[in-house]
């Protein structure tokens, strides 16, 4: 196999063109057109749910919608917090679980 | 230097081949290329992982839609050719960097649904040049064709040379080397002989005059 390349770049020749300005609406004109041909916005997003706490890092466990009522409900007659009923929760199953 | 956008919303149809024949060949014949990886998928990159780049290339990864126009830009200076490599689905991404082309290569299997669907492709960029109000040039190559013409081949390429769309010849044919390229990264020359390996080289060198040839004509007119 012969290393020679079978034809050469003339480096110098090929210069950068101008493609005109890409300001936000020149943009917006390239997007437009895009959409218009199905090419639309597919760009990662953010993860959806509620994001942890910045202080703690904690997030919300998510539970099925009676337990949510029930929960809510009994925090309210005793006045503390769901976060109190989560730790009395937490409490008795590391009991049961020798924790 | 030029900006070669390769472009098609159809996946599997050898746009990241197309990608790595066209930059190691335009290297090995002198020109300075910076390849741009713009598919999540990061085939170019996996490329460039295998072995050290061969002379004259770089390869610049994860550019994603917010940053293509500028990326492109800065790297379109005098000295380098910039060959993007994107995505294989209709995205914003790929309308941004269609913006930004000199030349646009659809690489296209030469099967009904790759036609249909790379042909969205051309659409667009036709929508593009009114909206910028520029020409845009754009040229299919179809790939991993094989010695013996399909009828479904003639037939799709007859139809697209109607429409005066450009059909860049030699297309690039069904080669183990080609694919190997993902395997031992490198170019043509610098791997264990895969197949045929004169054959390839051939093909993959015309390929890329061809494409030259394109690029020399725009800058004459």
């Amino acid at each position: 196999m012969s290393d020679k390349p079978a034809f050469s770049v003339n480096v110098g020749g090929l210069k950068s063109r101008s493609k005109g300005t890409a300001t936000a609406r020149d943009v917006e004109k390239i997007d437009r057109a895009g959409d218009a041909h199905g090419f639309v916005d597919r760009s990662p997003k953010k993860k959806r749910g509620r994001p942890a706490s910045p202080r703690t890092g904690q997030v919300h466990a998510k539970v099925l919608p009676e337990y949510s009522e029930e929960i809510a409900a009994e925090a309210t007659r005793r006045g503390v917090t769901q976060g109190v009923l989560i730790e009395e929760a937490w409490q008795l199953y590391r009991g049961k679980h020798g924790l | 230097m030029p900006v070669i956008v390769i472009a098609s919303p159809k996946g599997g149809a050898g746009k990241s081949t197309t990608a790595v024949l066209l930059g190691t060949e335009l290297a090995h014949a002198g020109a300075d290329v910076t390849m741009l990886d713009c598919d999540p998928n990061g085939s170019v990159t996996l490329w460039s992982e295998r072995a050290p780049l061969p002379p004259r290339i770089r390869v610049l990864s994860d550019v994603g839609e917010a940053g293509i126009i500028k990326t492109i830009r800065t790297h379109d200076t005098d000295g380098s050719v910039v060959i993007v490599d994107l995505e294989g689905v209709a995205s914003r991404l790929v309308s941004r960097a269609i913006s930004q082309a000199d030349l646009v290569i659809t690489p296209m299997r030469a099967t009904t649904l790759d036609a249909t669907i790379g042909v969205r492709a051309l659409s667009l960029i036709g929508e593009e040049e009114e909206a910028l109000g520029r020409d845009i040039r754009h040229a299919v190559v179809f790939t991993m064709t094989r010695a013996i013409r399909s009828k479904q081949h003639t037939g799709i390429e007859e139809s697209l040379k109607e429409q005066g769309v450009d059909i860049i010849e030699p297309a690039l044919m069904e080669r183990a080397a080609f694919s190997a390229l993902f395997e031992f990264g490198g170019d043509l020359r610098g791997m264990p002989a895969q197949g045929r390996m004169e054959g390839a080289l051939q093909n993959a060198s015309e390929f890329a005059q061809a494409v030259y040839a394109r690029l020399s004509a725009e800058e004459a007119a």
